[in-house]
Order: structure tokens, then sequence, then C-alpha cells
């Protein structure tokens, strides 16, 4: 045992000392941040200011209605360009940064209103190229005499590509359209206000917890994330852990210290607790970042039960994906080959997630059941189980216990390929052959 | 062979298969306390999976292994230092620290381990590394380095294999006086090594093994006189027709300033001095030939080809 805590003493130290974990550390943030941010910024960046429309009114009565709708158009949600995968878990954050982007999509216009005065439409679009070309206008509208009856109005632009704006016009004035049709038929403007105001939809769990769901929802696809994440991250450093003595041959002089299962196992624990520690740092920051910058009313989103449930299938999912980065550290012999042996097993991780929606649906299904039992699903199943319909607590007993015991398990067997690879030196291991060194071993 | 200290390690009729491979086929040998034992054999003959037996990082087929009077178990591994053939250090940790690992690997800890990491790297002469990185030390001060780590837990049973190489006329005495202090202070050394030289000088016995069998084994005295052909080694000058006697003489050949002269298997070299002092011939060396290690590594090496 205490040979045990030498090597996860080793292991840690060693790792959170490098100057890679204190700039690692420092950058995550700013990195995950960046990639949030910047493709938002990005997208919704107007170069030069607000777009210059010009307006051609051939109607006589619709310029006020679409030049409202047009500038009303902002307020209307807009389809969002976030980075999923970098959302961090739990509503407030994505919630947060989802006004964000809408606030950086919201596109300024800059409308003008032209009569025709006598001119011939021809004339006056002539003079109106010749405006955009000079780029005095960045485009113009004209809407024709029979707009309310069919009339297609005509949208010239210096750039029709730019679908962000073509489809905010289009449907700004289709709604004008809309209502002018109805103000014709008889409907008076304020009662078409009231008519038209959109419903929420406000969804509640029979057990009188509102919005559980939803937040249950965040809290499933953050542990993904976040397990996703941590292995991508960190899968890499445990393999490197466990190849490290193969290079610098070094295993031999354990091996003669030393069972190969503490050791094993004291590498794993030594670089998850790397892993933890970053993550933690990160977590905190969050916090304190969201505290400060929300005034001091950051309150949890999710209740502390389901946040301990969230913290356990984490750890469970994290060390399970961990464990076989080295099982496969324990096959081969330098670290390009492992990351290519232990990428289809990040698969099972991608496939928990497809099963989780179709858990959602019918929680309590046997497929449900047996994927929160398969221990390389539970972490993100067992989770979609819990915040939809809580299943009994022998099952959650139980997933976790397969979780805990495929990790165990797992460990042997890498240190049972490690030891026996090692007494073999430089030999590429293939499956039949790692098959029999764990039987012979 | 004398019984005046018992046997720290025996190995009975043991042996270690790999699939088809037999690494070691029936060895059993005797390492006495308190002597440096050399194990030699050529490359592949079995010597790295025996010295992995006695540590205890694979387990035997069949046979048995006894250590310190025990059945080896895991524990017995605290008491053995062992530098392997194939060794080396954490690249990017500091000399220190690392020596401390391994210490603690050794069940040694807190103040104890690092007093003796400095009294270790004062002798060897790497006090001044001690906080720099492996990576930033020579071949040679790495070699030393990976030799403390063997011996820094102050084990009863010192298993060195290749314990030279690499390093410099210089280290090697350095490396011989330590090993010969350790057998000083009563610990057992088995000693692996192709250098045939050092070996002679250092090791009491000497077992060889080849093919996975055991060649022979014994105190280094005697192995070497079983194996001496009857020949002398002669320096004289003046007249030396006392060497043309077929019933005496097999063979003379001159090696530089020596002459070496093979006798018939059952004469009496003293019969040979004798008829060189009533000839009058004037002696400068009359030795009797030993084969050397090497001499017999090799001729049983070829013998067996």
């Amino acid at each position: 045992m205490k040979k045990f805590f030498a090597v996860v003493k080793r292991e840690y130290v060693q790792r959170v000392r490098t100057k890679f974990f204190v700039i690692a550390t420092i950058l995550g943030p700013l990195v995950a941040v960046g990639f949030t941010v910047v493709p938002a910024l990005m997208i919704g960046l107007k170069t030069g200011g607000p777009a210059r429309i010009a307006i051609v009114d051939q109607t006589g009565n619709m310029y006020e209605r679409v030049a409202t709708e047009i500038n009303n158009s902002e307020e209307r949600p807009q389809p969002q360009p976030t980075m999923p995968n970098m959302t961090p878990p739990g509503p407030a954050g994505a919630r947060g940064r989802a006004q964000q982007t809408a606030k950086l999509v919201k596109a300024d216009y800059a409308l003008e209103r032209v009569d025709l005065d006598g001119r011939t439409l021809d004339e006056v679009k002539t003079s109106l190229d010749a405006r955009v070309a000079s780029r005095d206008l960045d485009s113009y509208l004209i809407l024709p005499p029979n707009l309310l009856t069919g009339g297609e109005p005509e949208y010239h632009a210096r750039n029709t590509a730019d679908m962000i704006t073509k489809e905010q016009l289009q449907r700004s004035i289709s709604q004008a359209v809309r209502s002018q049709r109805l103000v014709d038929n008889g409907i008076e403007e304020k009662k078409l206000n009231e008519l038209s105001k959109p419903i929420h939809l406000k969804a509640s769990g029979v057990g009188g917890e509102e919005g559980k769901g939803e937040a249950g929802f965040f809290l499933v696809f953050g542990a993904a994330m976040l397990i996703y994440m941590s292995v991508l991250l960190y899968g890499q450093v445990v393999l490197g852990a466990v190849i490290e003595e193969k290079e610098t041959r070094i295993a031999e002089i354990l091996f003669s210290s030393m069972r190969s299962f503490p050791l094993m196992m004291g590498k794993l624990i030594g670089v998850s607790l790397v892993a933890l520690t970053q993550l933690g740092i990160w977590a905190l920051t969050f916090v304190a970042v969201s505290v400060s910058v929300t005034g001091f009313s950051f309150s949890m989103p999710i209740s502390p039960l389901l946040f301990i449930y969230f913290a356990v299938f984490f750890l469970m999912g994290f060390f399970i994906y961990a464990t076989v980065y080295a099982v496969v550290g324990s096959m081969v012999t330098t670290t390009q080959e492992g990351g290519q042996l232990a990428m289809p097993v990040v698969l099972f991780l991608i496939a928990a997630l497809f099963v989780s929606f179709n858990i959602i649906r019918s929680p309590n299904s046997p497929l449900a059941f047996w994927a929160s039992m398969f221990p390389f699903f539970a972490p993100i199943t067992m989770l979609v189980r819990i915040t939809t319909e809580t299943p009994p607590a022998w099952q959650i007993i139980l997933s976790l216990t397969i979780g805990f015991a495929t990790v165990v398990g797992l460990v042997w067997l890498a240190s049972r390929i490690y030891r026996v690879g090692m007494l073999m030196y430089g030999k590429k291991a293939t499956i039949p052959e790692v098959w029999r060194w764990v039987r012979q071993a | 062979m004398t019984n005046e200290s018992k046997p720290t390690l025996v190995l009975e009729h043991v042996t270690k298969r790999y699939g088809d491979f037999t690494a070691v086929d029936d060895l059993s040998l005797q390492v006495r306390s308190g002597r440096v034992f050399g194990l030699i054999g050529p490359n592949g003959a079995g010597k790295t999976t025996t010295i992995r037996m006695i540590v205890n990082i694979t387990v035997p087929d069949s046979g048995r292994i006894e250590l310190f009077g025990q059945a080896m178990e895991t524990r017995l591994q605290d008491r053995i230092g062992y530098l392997p053939e194939e060794r080396g250090l954490y690249r990017k940790m500091k000399v220190g620290e690392q020596l401390k690992f391994f210490a603690e690997l050794k069940d040694v800890r807190g103040k104890e381990a690092d007093a003796r990491v400095d009294r270790w790297l004062a002798k060897l002469q790497l006090s001044d590394w001690k906080n720099k990185r492996a990576k930033d030390l020579s071949k040679g001060m790495q070699q030393k380095v990976q030799f403390i780590t063997s011996v820094i837990h102050e084990p009863d049973l010192l298993i060195l294999d290749e314990p030279f190489s690499g390093l410099d006329p210089v280290s090697v005495d350095l490396m011989k006086e330590t090993i010969l202090e350790q057998k000083g202070s009563g610990k057992t050394i088995i000693l692996s090594t192709h250098q045939m030289e050092i070996a002679e000088k250092l090791c009491d016995d000497i077992c060889m093994i080849n093919k996975s069998r055991k060649v022979f084994d014994g105190k280094l005295r005697e192995v070497r006189r079983s194996f001496a052909q009857n020949a002398v080694a002669l320096r004289v000058e003046g007249s030396d027709g006392s060497l043309n006697d077929p019933e005496l003489i097999t063979n003379v050949r001159q090696n530089g300033d020596d002459t070496e002269v093979l006798l018939t298997a059952d004469a009496n070299p003293q019969i040979l001095l004798k008829r060189l002092v009533d000839a009058n011939v004037k002696i400068t060396k009359f030795e009797l030939i030993e084969p050397t290690l090497h001499d017999i590594f090799v001729a049983k090496v070829k013998e067996s080809a």
C-alpha cells in the first residue's frame, strides 16, 4: 500500500509541477471561450456598421409596416451558431452564452424610403444600382404594387450570399404582408397585436419538480461533454504514463520492487488526480467568475442530490475510459500507436449519447435498463434515467458497482498484459498473443 | 566445498518456458552469503530469465527458489537490490527525487531516505547533480545513478547485470571498489557480466550457463584449476635441449617472450624444472599456466556450438 502511494505521489507531483500543466490550466478556459465566442463574433459582426437598405415602395402604404418588422426582427431568436461541445455544463452557462450570442448576431439596419416621384421604376433602379456600386448603399428592396396579392418583392444587393440578411428581410416582409392583409379584412390593429402574441410552452414534471427535465437534459449533456473532453485530454496522458517506463526501460526495476497491479492502479489514480485538480480549478474559476459577473446570486442550477449523482457518474465514466487507455498503453510500445488503438473506444461514448435520446423518451424500457448497466454507457445513460424518471436505488447501485468493478478489472488486465509484455521486450502484441499472456501470466 | 557460510540463495531444478522455448532448463545452484557470485554465459543463455526469477519478476514453471532460508515471496523483494541490464531513469525527473522515489519503492522513506540519497551521491561524486534532470546527465553518470537505485535500501542480496557497461576506466575502478565494499559489509552479490577480466578479479564463485543449462559452477580458483591443461610458461637463457623429450612434452609454442610448454597429461612439471636446472639453464620464469576465465568461456561455448 505504501508503494502504491509512492507511485501515486510521483505521478501526481511530477505532472502538476510541469510548466505544461500550469500553462494548460490557464489557457484551457481562454481557449474554450475563444472557441465559443470567436466564431459567434465572426458570424455576427457586421463589418462596417449597419446594413444600408433602400426600400422602393410601389404600394404606397406598406413602407411603415415593413420597416417596423425589419427593425423588430432583431428581437426574434436567431439560429445560434454556438459550438455545442464547448458548452459548459449547467443551464445557467448555456443560457447566458445563448443570449450573448443573440446580441452578437443582432444586425443593424439603416432603412431609407425611396419614392418614384414621377420617375419610371427602371430609372430609379439605375440610380440605386449606381449607389450600391459606389458603396453608398448595401442593397435595395422593391415592393411591387401588387405585393398584397401575390406580387414578388425584389432584392438587389452587392452581396446576395448574405443569407442572414436575406432570410430576415423575407421573414419581415411576410409578416408585414400578413398583418396588412388581416387589417384589410377588418381586424383592428390592437386586436392584431394581441392575436399574434407568441406562446411559451411551460413544461413541468408530474412530481411537481418544475423544469427538472430541462436541467436534467443540460446535466446529462454536460456530463457527456465533460467525460468526452477530459478523456480526450487525459486519455493520452494515462497512455503516456503507462508507456513511460517501457520507453525509459525502468519497468524491470519497478517490477523487482512491487507487483504490477498496484503500480498500474497508482499510475491511473495519480494521473486522474492531476485531471481532477485541473478540472477543479476550472470549475472554481467558472463559479467565481459567474458570481462576480452576476452579483452574488449564483445558485446551483440543480439539486444537491442530482449534483452528487453527476459527480459520481462523471468519475465513473472518466475512470472507465481512462482505464481503456491504460490497457492500450500496456499493449503498445509507442504513444502514437496507442492513440490510434484507443480512438474506437471513445466511440462508445458517442454511441451512449445516441442511446440516451431513445431513453429520454422511454426511461424504463428494457433497452434503458440494459444500457444503464453496460459500463461503457452507464455514466451517460444512468444519468438520463435519474433525471427523467429516477430508477429504483438498487439499479443505481448495481450500475455503479458494475462500473467500478469494470475499472478494477481493466486495471488488472492492463497490469497483466503490461508485465508479460515487458518480459518480451519491444515486441508489439497481437490480440491473440495478449489473450494468451493474460491466461498464462 | 566448505560450509563456513549458509547459502543466501538456493535454486533447485528450476525450469522456465516461454511457449515452446525453454529459457532455463533444470538449473540448480547455490549462492553463499558474503561472496561475489559470477553468473556468466553467452547472450541468450538464460541469465536474464534466471535473474528475473530470483527477483520474483517471473515465477518458475517448476523447481524451487529459496532466498534467505525462505521460499520466495513478494516481501523478500525489499531485501534484494537489482540493477537490470535493461535500465533507465525518468528523464525529466530530478536525480535526487528520482532516487528517493526508488528508495520509497523499497520501503525506505522520509528523512532516512533523504540521508541515504545524499550519502550515495557524495560517494559516487554526483552531489552537484542532485537537482539536475536525468536527461542532462552523461551516460556514465546515469549508470552510476542507476547503480545507486539498486543499493539505496541496503539490500542483503545485490544483483548486478552488466554494471560496468558504458563506464570510463576511472568509474569502472570506483564501481569495483564499491562492489567490494558491499561484499566487505557482508552483502551477497550476484554479478553477471561479459567482461571476463573483471569477473576474474571480483568473483569468488562462478557459474556458467549456456543454452538454458548450467555448464559448470564452483569456486573460481577450483574451476580454473579443473580446466588447467598441464602447461608451463617458461623464460630461459641458454640451451633448452631438454624441451625435446616427447615422453614429457607434446607441444612447444612461443608466446611473446615466453615459451609455452604443453606437457603430456600425466607428466609432472617438477621433472621439467629439475631437468632445466640440471642443464644449467638460467631460468627467469617458470609458471604453471592456468586458463583464464576468458579461455574457459570461449572453449565451452565453442564446444557446444
